[in-house]
């Protein structure tokens, strides 16, 4: 059984610095095709600023609809890089080699999307919004609400975007040494080297270097906690709208973005696999582990969410009940729910019960596609039929349809993420080098009778 | 002059549900025209409304009107949730909205279990022949931001200061038609009243203590909330279900 | 992280056999007189909690306020020894190898089931029917014809159901993962022992069948145990606390219950552990690295348990709702804060402060002691929950108004038959744990042995390195 190949490092460099030193056929079209989609969000976002949020399918009483979702999703989905980077370094398993360096990135540019989904643009004056942010107004003695969500929000989020940043950073200081000697250009040999700072890959530098990555790793777990915690109170503490009033949101957030996010990491190392050709590297067994452990998240995320789905009807009150017959029995928001509950838990999860399934690459990259159309569609669900039932007073239910200015603005986002990963693999290796050099280092085996178990070299 | 708090009541008994204090409103307060096309897309901007419910079986079917406006409540909770302080409770026991400082997150429209916030999804219109008759009293929202009833802060403003001109008190008696909104004013059956329910004299605090004795009529829309609001409902008087009661 | 025994195995126990013949000659020594002084210690007290239980007794059934502490300690046993065997399903699950001499012990906990669902009888007759029209899982409403329908004893049959459903799965976890250890009592030992054994584990050769037979079913027990954990924490924490408190809604409130629990359970290892190092003799087999892994889970646990208590507290306190407040003022601000106080302090202020520095963690002391005053918060927090929860008259009297808590009733200090029933109920799950150490070998013997199997130390450049294999 032959699951690992041992490669030296020279061909480890080799392999991984090809999207970087030489550029792939496909790459620059995509990016091409993919700025386009951007600049499209972003023409949709000027016309609206021209013309005002009334370009929505935005109303009384859903005031916030397809924006402020997909702001959570993308928060969502930004929980996957500390998931898997942060918790596997800290509980040391093996498998987060390869993954972790995409995972992180995802993090980041995933984060900056969060930021153009929501705060930014869904406002009724972006050009103020900064005010929101920074206290202004000194003067006047005009100071931010530290009580409203809102503020607490782009706190949480800024804390885990430097954090998350500087996670990369330290993460690729080696890899930087490495493309630093190998650059052939001047300005390139200069910007790299200036970058890592100085590494020579002395024991002391390591030592700094595992030590800071420990470090991040213990204190940007808080923080993952408290970003997602807050996004969920910014619905969770009102207590106009019932279906959100509900004290499960903050947990049932955090495992719902552990869900959509692993998946998410997934989606990019199987297209690490077939864009790059990596799969020296990412070898099946890493997608039985993520397999495996997204059965776990998914079946934890879908005991919360029949849990907070209990305690709604639990108080039998009548908005309650009404939003849980429009959630599920009303169209057209049956069938978003029947494709959000198959997509996100009842196809996703037989299927990887299946070792085979689990160990093949386009099985696991469909299925995690499917767990994000589910997971979208999921906090869609939440926010806009809590809205449009949201108390007793019952002449002002309302429904929503999204315009086709929002539908352009979320896509923008989508492609905002893809290309920055593109940009980035084009820079940086999208796999720590150093950390798969480690990988095959500590790698070994042990001899239990006539069977071979996988083995790594412990301190 | 602070220590006011000034409430509404309004008597569901009497409303007839004609809408008159709707459009008082819309003149008053220098709202849009709200078309038909507004309505469809549910974003008309009434800072009052009338809200019909039918009630019974066809065909002993009855309408039901409740005018509903801006509660301004003891504890409001639209107030912690706005990020840059654009809505605040001041000392007259008003909820007021701060349009210079609103940047339209309209978080506190989804927290309000009224519905009466109103966000302004465009730049406010009006046909060329409507230019003047815009109240100069009353600011023009422009698009992006948060509106609600005021309870018509202009009025009590100027009644204030015609009345501290005056050497009087802005609640005697020669004043108190002044204060009223216009919504007040509009209204045929005197469904609504409005006062100072500090002011122990004043009409509503009568209304209020006699109400809210055991057999009286008053209560407070979504008590359960605890948002402590400042306008009283007074029930309806029910004929038909009293003689079926009755006998 | 996870070297077993790592430098602290002081004894050179090199090869299986030799952890076999010692672990083997241990389990079946004479026992010494710190076990009997135990048992006698252990014993008293539990004859006083059954003296505390008659005089409660006296009381009858009909006034459930005054059974209040009566239902916090058992949702504490519940809390502790019951989630105790969780700690050596985790990391089996998850193959870490420092489980190995713990888990055992843990699993030894899932005896004390048994004595909890003892202690959980009389309960059914201090919980109310649904008759009283309280919101519960089970919705009944007698006006209300598709409910009306429902057993207005379904709070009752379903928690016992359920409790009866985890004892029994401990049981089939213990026996199942046991039976290479019972083989190997009924191979070397005499008398009772060898009797019992015999008879439990009658089949066990050891073949490949049978070794796979059993890691599938510790691994389905395993999770089974887990999910039945989760699924009595719902029952019991819902039907018999939250439902008693008309406008309490909580929907985090019995998953804050269980993860309460992995945080006690895991304190309780620690302090088995403890004692069995320190008083058992088993030096040889617990040592640092068992309590630096532990003392780092309860650590994140610790932070857990505020993380899950802010969330729900947030939420309730924020929204400034009558019926929210209400439920706030009756557990936490109100007559029970010092109650509450105490389980803040000591459940997540104390760990926080002390856990935070590494030579603590990286101590035998220093886990065991804030173990402990994990212990003692968790039960401040079960009677913080369950005695006010209790101490609400039933629907329809001044207190409660439709389904929202009008008047904060006075809170309920124990009295001596509390006390009693308090130490005694604590007591008896140590005495019928000790018990149960005397029945099987304290620390797993095969997977101690397994574990010699998967270290290897082979040279590595200029210096010697460990290699720890891994099951896939």
């Amino acid at each position: 059984m032959q699951e690992h190949i041992q490669l030296t490092p020279k061909e480890i460099n080799q392999e991984l610095l090809s999207g970087v030193l030489g550029t792939p056929k496909w790459w620059l079209g995509l990016v091409a095709f993919l700025l386009l989609v951007f600049l499209t969000g972003a023409g949709a976002f000027g016309y609206m600023l021209n013309k005002g949020v009334g370009v929505t399918g935005l109303n009384r009483p859903i005031m916030w609809g397809f924006f402020m979702t997909n702001f959570v999703f993308w928060i969502g989905i930004s929980h996957a890089g500390i998931m898997i980077s942060a918790i596997l370094r800290l509980t040391q398993a093996e498998w987060r080699r390869p993954v972790t360096r995409a995972a992180e990135v995802l993090t980041v540019f995933s984060l900056t999307a969060a930021l153009m989904a929501a705060p930014l643009v869904h406002v009724g004056r972006p050009w103020r919004a900064a005010l929101w942010v920074f206290p202004y107004d000194f003067g006047r003695g005009v100071w931010p609400n530290i009580r409203s969500p809102f503020i607490w929000d782009p706190a949480a989020v800024m804390t885990y975007l430097t954090a998350s940043t500087l996670f990369v950073f330290v993460a690729l200081i080696p890899d930087m040494a490495v493309i630093r000697d190998r650059a052939t250009g001047k300005w390139a040999r200069q910007i790299y080297g200036y970058l890592c700072m100085g590494w020579r890959g002395t024991p002391r530098q390591w030592k700094l270097q595992t030590v800071a990555g420990i470090l991040l790793s213990a204190l940007v777990l808080p923080v993952f906690v408290s970003v997602h915690s807050i996004v969920s109170w910014d619905f969770a503490i009102n207590i106009g709208v019932d279906g959100w009033h509900s004290t499960i949101f903050a947990p049932y957030f955090i495992i719902g973005a552990i869900h959509s996010g692993v998946s998410a990491v997934t989606m990019v190392m199987a297209l690490m696999v077939w864009l790059w050709k990596w799969d020296k590297i990412l070898r099946p067994d890493h997608f039985d582990a993520i397999g495996r452990l997204l059965i776990i998240v998914a079946t934890t995320w879908f005991f919360f969410f029949i849990v907070e789905f209990f305690f709604a009807i639990y108080t039998k009150e009548a908005p309650e009940l009404a939003l849980r017959e429009l959630q599920i029995f009303t169209r057209p928001y049956v069938f978003l729910f029947l494709i959000f509950i198959i997509t996100a838990y009842f196809l996703p999860v037989p299927l990887w019960m299946f070792k085979k399934v689990r160990r093949n690459v386009k099985w696991m990259f469909w299925t995690t596609v499917s767990v994000n159309v589910g997971m979208w569609l999921e906090r869609f669900l939440i926010f806009v039929p809590s809205l449009a039932r949201k108390t007793p007073l019952e002449f002002n239910w309302g429904t929503y349809h999204p315009s086709i200015i929002e539908m352009l603005m979320v896509a923008a986002t989508f492609a905002w993420v893809a290309m920055g990963m593109l940009l980035f693999s084009k820079v940086f290796p999208l796999i720590p080098i150093f950390d798969i050099k480690e990988g095959m280092i500590v790698r070994d085996e042990v001899k239990i009778g006539r069977a071979i178990v996988p083995a790594s070299i412990r301190e | 002059m602070a220590g006011e708090n000034w409430g509404m009541i309004v008597d569901v008994d009497k409303c007839i549900g004609c809408q008159a204090c709707v459009v008082a409103c819309q003149s008053e307060n220098n709202i849009p025209i709200n078309e038909e096309k507004h309505f469809n897309e549910r974003r008309a901007i009434e800072w009052i409304r009338v809200e019909r419910y039918w009630e019974g079986e066809f065909p002993d079917v009855k309408a039901r009107f409740i005018p509903i406006m801006c509660q301004h409540c003891g504890d409001a909770p639209c107030e912690p949730v706005c990020p840059v302080f654009a809505t605040y409770r001041n000392d007259e026991g008003l909820n007021v909205q701060i349009y210079n400082r609103c940047i339209g997150t309209r978080f506190c429209s989804n927290n309000c279990p009224y519905h009466v916030r109103f966000f302004n999804f465009w730049e406010p219109e009006w046909p060329e022949s409507l230019h003047n008759q815009l109240n100069p009293d009353v600011t023009v929202r422009s698009r992006g931001i948060m509106e609600k009833c005021t309870f018509c802060i202009q009025r009590i403003r100027r009644t204030k200061r015609t009345a501290s001109r005056a050497g009087a008190d802005a609640t005697d008696e020669e004043f108190e038609r002044s204060l009223d909104p216009a919504c007040v004013n509009a209204c045929p059956t005197e469904t609504l009243y409005f006062g100072d329910f500090n002011d122990p004299e004043s009409k509503v605090s009568a209304m209020k203590e006699k109400e809210s004795k055991r057999d009286g009529r008053a209560y407070t829309m979504l008590e359960n909330l605890g948002t402590n609001p400042g306008v009283i409902y007074l029930k309806k008087i029910d004929k038909h279900a009293e003689d079926v009661a009755h006998g | 992280m996870a070297s077993g025994n790592g430098a602290h195995g002081a004894l050179a126990l090199a090869t299986p056999a030799q952890v076999n013949r010692d672990l083997l000659e241990r389990h079946q020594r004479r026992t010494g007189d710190t076990y009997w002084r135990a048992m006698a210690l252990f014993g008293a007290l539990f004859v006083l909690g059954i003296i505390g239980f008659l005089m409660r007794l006296s009381d009858g059934f009909s006034d459930k306020a005054v059974w209040g502490y009566y239902a916090a300690v058992f949702a504490f046993i519940l809390t502790t020894a019951q989630a105790a065997p969780l700690v050596a399903i985790a990391p089996r699950i998850a193959k870490g190898h420092w489980r190995r001499p713990i888990s055992r012990a843990a699993e030894l906990w899932s005896v004390v089931g048994l004595f909890n669902l003892l202690l959980f009888i009389p309960l059914l007759w201090v919980l109310p029917s649904l008759e009283d029209t309280r919101r519960t899982l089970w919705f009944f409403d007698a006006q209300d014809p598709n409910f009306s329908q429902v057993p207005i004893f379904s709070p009752h049959i379903w928690a016992t159901l359920a409790l009866v459903g985890l004892v029994v799965t401990g049981f089939m976890l213990l026996w199942v993962s046991a039976l290479p250890d019972l083989a190997a009592v009924r191979d070397s030992a005499s008398g009772w022992r060898q009797r019992w054994a015999a008879r439990l584990a009658p089949n066990w050769q050891g073949t490949s069948q049978q070794w796979n037979f059993l890691y599938h079913r510790t691994g389905i027990l395993g999770a089974f145990y887990f999910i039945m954990l989760i699924f009595v924490h719902f029952l019991i924490s819902v039907d018999f606390a939250m439902a008693l408190v008309p406008g309490w809604i909580d929907a985090l409130f019995p998953i804050t219950h269980a993860a309460n629990s992995l945080q006690a359970g895991t304190a309780t290892l620690l302090l088995t552990m403890f004692c069995l190092r320190q008083f058992g003799g088993y030096k040889d087999y617990i040592g640092l690295d068992q309590f630096w892994a532990l003392g780092k889970l309860m650590f994140a646990l610790s932070l857990l348990w505020f993380w899950f208590w802010f969330s729900s507290f947030i939420v309730l306190w924020y929204g400034k709702k009558p019926s929210e407040q209400a439920a706030l003022q009756l557990m936490m601000v109100g007559p029970y804060l010092p109650a509450f106080m105490a389980a803040f302090v000591l459940n997540f202020l104390v760990p926080l402060f002390t856990m935070i520095w590494n030579p603590l963690r990286k101590s035998i002391w220093g886990p065991t002691l804030i173990a402990t005053s994990i212990l003692i918060g968790t039960l401040f927090d079960r009677i913080r929950i369950y005695v006010p929860a209790y101490s609400v008259p039933g629907i329809g009297n001044r207190f409660v108004e439709k389904h929202e808590l009008s008047e904060v009733p006075k809170s309920i200090l124990p009295d001596m038959a509390d006390i009693f029933m308090i130490v005694g109920a604590i007591g008896g799950a140590i005495f019928i744990y000790l018990l149960a150490s005397k029945v099987l070998p304290v620390i797993n013997v095969w997977e101690q042995k397994e574990m010699l199997l998967y270290r290897v130390h082979k040279p590595f450049h200029r210096i010697e390195v460990l290699v720890l294999g891994k099951r896939d």
